[in-house]
């Protein structure tokens, strides 16, 4: 039977040649950096965990404002996300973009209902939690993916408008969506 | 040297900064709008649409000038044509 100080002689042994591997592998060079190559899925689904622990954690006690379904908020929002989001997340008609293509994890198509883009976030979360993680999203960005945080350079009121249209895009035609997100205005003439 | 190179400095920081400051605003996105199509809704049947959907709201209210410009041509149209019946009746009244 081991005693306890071979045994911890023992773990150290193991440790430091983790440690040393770990930072041969690093300095080696031999990770394929390229979005080109997918995760194993052991890898996709660690970092797909510990994203959306974070994310729930980090969201859980964000208050939801009660007019989120103004007609207002959907104007603004629905501008904003023709400008900042649509290239990557998609519109009404549009299945694909050069971006979601070539983009590693894809940006889900947010276009369609959750059912759809098939992103497992959503089994996860439902109603108030979903806006709230829309909103966190938004504001602070995802390490590593391509999501940029948009508050640094956007209120928290323009950021809920957008989350207020996120909540009405997979139900918009085609011409809904046009009109919607034209930043032109018609009124404006009168 | 050192005070030959702050104001130059200062400059670039501060409009930089300005730069930054703009470069979301909405009227930024202003120069190249599209502006809304709004020939679809001129197409939908009104008594059909569902005037407590925040969406309906929002299409309404981007396509209000263009619903009216619209109405009123019909209307306008529709009282020339009025207008037209009223004269002939006028006319025909001056015959007897």
């Amino acid at each position: 039977m081991l005693s306890i100080s071979a045994f911890l002689k023992s773990l150290l042994l193991i440790v430091t040649a983790a440690v040393l591997a770990g930072g041969l592998f690093i300095y080696s060079g031999f990770y394929p950096m390229g979005a080109d190559t997918q995760h194993h899925p052991i890898t996709y689904w660690l970092l797909e965990t510990l994203r959306e622990k974070s994310i729930a954690r980090a969201a859980k006690n964000i208050q939801v404002p009660a007019d989120l379904d103004s007609s207002d908020r959907l104007l603004s929002g629905g501008a904003d996300y023709n400008d900042m989001c649509a290239s990557c997340h998609l519109k009404p008609g549009k299945t694909e973009s050069d971006f979601t293509i070539g983009l590693y994890p894809s940006p889900p198509n947010l276009s369609v209902s959750a059912d759809e883009h098939k992103h497992s976030h959503d089994a996860r979360s439902a109603g108030d939690e979903t806006i709230k993680r829309q909103f966190w999203i938004i504001k602070h960005g995802i390490k590593a993916s391509g999501m940029p945080a948009w508050g640094p350079s956007h209120s928290d009121d323009r950021i809920w408008n957008m989350v207020a249209f996120l909540q009405r895009l997979p139900s918009l035609s085609k011409d809904q969506y046009q009109i919607l997100t034209a930043r032109g205005d018609t009124e404006e003439s009168h | 040297m050192n005070m030959k190179l702050t104001p130059p400095i200062l400059l670039i920081t501060l409009f930089t900064t300005v730069m930054s400051a703009q470069a979301h605003d909405p009227k930024e996105h202003m120069k190249d709008a599209e502006k809304p199509d709004c020939s679809a809704m001129k197409d939908m049947d009104h008594s059909k649409m569902d005037m407590d959907d925040p969406v309906m709201q929002a299409m309404m209210k981007k396509c209000m000038k263009d619903m009216h410009h619209g109405k009123d041509k019909s209307e306008s149209d529709s009282d020339h044509a009025h207008d037209d019946n009223n004269s002939e009746d006028e006319h025909a009244e001056r015959q007897h």
